[in-house]
């Protein structure tokens, strides 16, 4: 009998322990543990946060789903890992410590023979002073925070009809954020709504970023092949903000937000601030604060995750420049260091450097965008993983490690620009890989799969990806042909 | 090499990018983003990608 254990029940957490309970026998038990009763499809938050869907349309319960399926659930958070043990026994363990309110503040060490790491991002508004629904700007990374969104949009949106103009500025709040798509989603989103309103014309919206170029979304860009000429994703995303009337502000780093302003400052190291009566801001991500300890309690903590708080895996984090950067670098089987029964997957492994090339303005301020880790990707390492896991539970550990490189998989990226069945619109671009090969394609990626288009269709792309998604997770009947 | 670039602000002026040489869709373009029927094919397209990509890319 095997015991397999999942921290984090997201698209790569919930998507392994399907997969596992799926791919193993009832004598093997396979247990997750993540603090919030609910499953979130995230990309979705975005039209929680402009008042299209509610949040009962983007979350449900875990708990029956769990209960359906044989799979063990503990409402509760990780806090440490110990992989060799401890002085009782030397089987890997994990603390938690208890969310669910009957147990709150409850502990417990689970043994594992196998572990899964899929804790996704802490989300670091404290990287940026004022930043955060606890301070003065709105958040869209969970469906509570999108709710509070919407709430405060609409206060915007009624002083707009009162006649008064108002500056909603829509971004990244940090200058080495990622998921720069979810910002450039909800900017489209807030400008189809004020359209909607009729209170446009009062309104300024402006996208701020740390892109040093439109359209980079912290892939570094995109090349497409369009009527026969290649063109950018720069161009294609900059003749959106122009046919909207959306403003952009390049390269910038937020340093502190007030009531009223954004302070920030450019690749060029000048510093500047704007004014805001609304401002969604996505912050910077970290792992989550896991400690690790050896069997006699030493602090590891620095042997299994990098200073960022991700997880270590078998990436080449050798420190080279941009130019030396290869597609080698990027991890494939995402065991941990040292641990060929710990793995990391989706935002919790540790990735061996950006995919944009990073820069930093005169003042030492780094102004680059992290990479981003996609809801296709992180459901397909979550699988491969599930995979790796099965076949040693049942071939023995030699049996070799599946793969599923960042550098050869591709991502569909859907960016809502608007909903309605007739009315809606979205940017939808298909890139593969994720991270560009300039050894294998001369633009980095594969000029026939990398595609950006704008449309009508985007928008039903986008909507059949929600229910989709949504009835995988359930594991209704057919859940796993559906793919990640 | 950035095709639109920020204009140097001057100063007192808010660093917002230049954006008068991003191409603006025409009035065709517009309509055929609209289209329903047009959209459908471009709605099968788009899946038929993503399967390929499935298909090719999550090996
Ligand atoms: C606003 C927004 C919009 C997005 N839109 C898109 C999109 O359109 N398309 C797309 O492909 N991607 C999108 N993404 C990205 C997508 O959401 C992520 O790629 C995906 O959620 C990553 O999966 P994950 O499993 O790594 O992390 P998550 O899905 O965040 O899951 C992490 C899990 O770990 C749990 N957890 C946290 N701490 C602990 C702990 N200590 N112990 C145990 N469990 C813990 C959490 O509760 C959660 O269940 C968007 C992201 C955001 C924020």
């Amino acid at each position: 009998m095997a015991e397999v254990l999942v921290l984090g029940a997201g698209v790569s957490g919930h998507t392994a322990a399907l997969h596992l309970r799926r791919l193993l026998g009832r004598q093997h038990t396979v247990t997750v543990v993540s603090p919030n009763a609910n499953w979130n499809w995230i990309p979705s938050n975005i039209w929680v946060g402009v008042g299209d869907m509610g949040k009962k349309d983007v979350v449900f319960p875990l708990a029956p789903i769990y209960a359906r399926k044989g799979i063990g659930f503990r409402q509760a958070k990780a806090v440490a890992i110990r992989p060799s043990g401890d002085d009782e026994d030397a089987k890997g363990a994990v603390d938690i410590e208890y969310t669910e309110p009957s147990r709150a503040g409850q502990s417990e060490r689970l043994r594992y023979d196998y572990l899964i790491n899929a804790t996704g991002p802490k989300l670091r508004f404290e990287a940026t002073e004022g930043m955060g629904p606890d301070g003065f700007t709105a958040s869209v990374c969970t469906a509570d925070h999108a709710v509070e969104a919407n709430e405060k949009l609409r206060e915007t949106i009624a002083k707009l009809k009162a006649g008064q103009p108002q500056t909603l500025v829509v971004g990244m709040g940090h200058g080495t954020c990622t998921c720069e798509g979810a910002a450039f989603e909800y900017t489209f989103n807030v400008d189809h709504l004020l359209r909607a309103e009729g209170v446009r014309d009062l309104a300024r919206l402006v996208y701020l970023t740390n892109e040093a170029a439109l359209g980079d979304f912290g892939v570094d860009g995109m090349v497409f092949d369009q009527s026969g000429f290649q063109t950018t994703s720069e161009l294609w995303t900059g003749s959106l903000f122009r046919e909207r009337d959306v403003e952009a502000i390049l390269g910038a780093h937020v340093t502190k937000v007030t009531a009223t302003e954004i302070h920030y400052e450019l690749l060029d190291g000048s510093l500047h601030t704007i004014a805001h009566d609304f401002a969604m801001l996505i912050p910077p991500f970290g792992g989550q604060p896991l400690k690790a300890y050896d069997a006699e309690g030493n602090d590891i903590t620095g042997e299994l995750f990098a200073p960022s708080g991700f997880m270590k895996v078998d990436a080449n984090y050798t420190a080279k420049p941009y130019e030396e950067w290869t597609a080698d670098d990027w991890p494939k089987t995402y065991a941990a260091v040292g641990y060929d029964n710990v793995w990391a997957v989706g935002i919790a492994f540790a990735p061996p450097h950006q995919i944009s090339r990073p820069r930093k303005s005169p003042n030492g301020t780094m102004i680059a965008p992290a990479p981003p880790r996609t809801g296709m990707p992180s459901g397909v390492m979550g699988k491969t993983v599930a995979m790796t896991i099965a076949d040693r539970i049942k071939n023995g550990p030699s049996a070799p490690s599946r793969t599923a490189s960042m550098a050869r998989m591709g991502a569909a990226c859907v960016a809502s620009a608007g909903t309605g069945l007739t009315k809606g619109s979205a940017a939808a671009m298909t890139m593969l890989p994720v991270v560009p090969d300039y050894q294998r394609y001369p633009t980095g990626r594969d000029v026939r799969e990398t595609r950006g288009e704008i449309g009508l269709h985007g928008h039903w792309v986008k909507l059949m990806l929600h229910y989709l998604f949504i009835y995988k997770a359930k594991a209704r009947l057919g859940w796993q042909l559906i793919p990640e | 090499m950035s095709q639109l670039s920020m204009s140097a602000p001057t100063p007192g002026a808010e660093p917002i990018a230049d954006l008068s040489k991003a191409p603006l869709p025409t009035a065709r373009t517009l309509r055929v983003r609209r289209n329903v029927a047009l959209q459908f094919f471009r709605f099968l397209s788009f899946n038929s990608r993503i399967m390929r990509m499935v298909v090719k890319g999550h090996k």
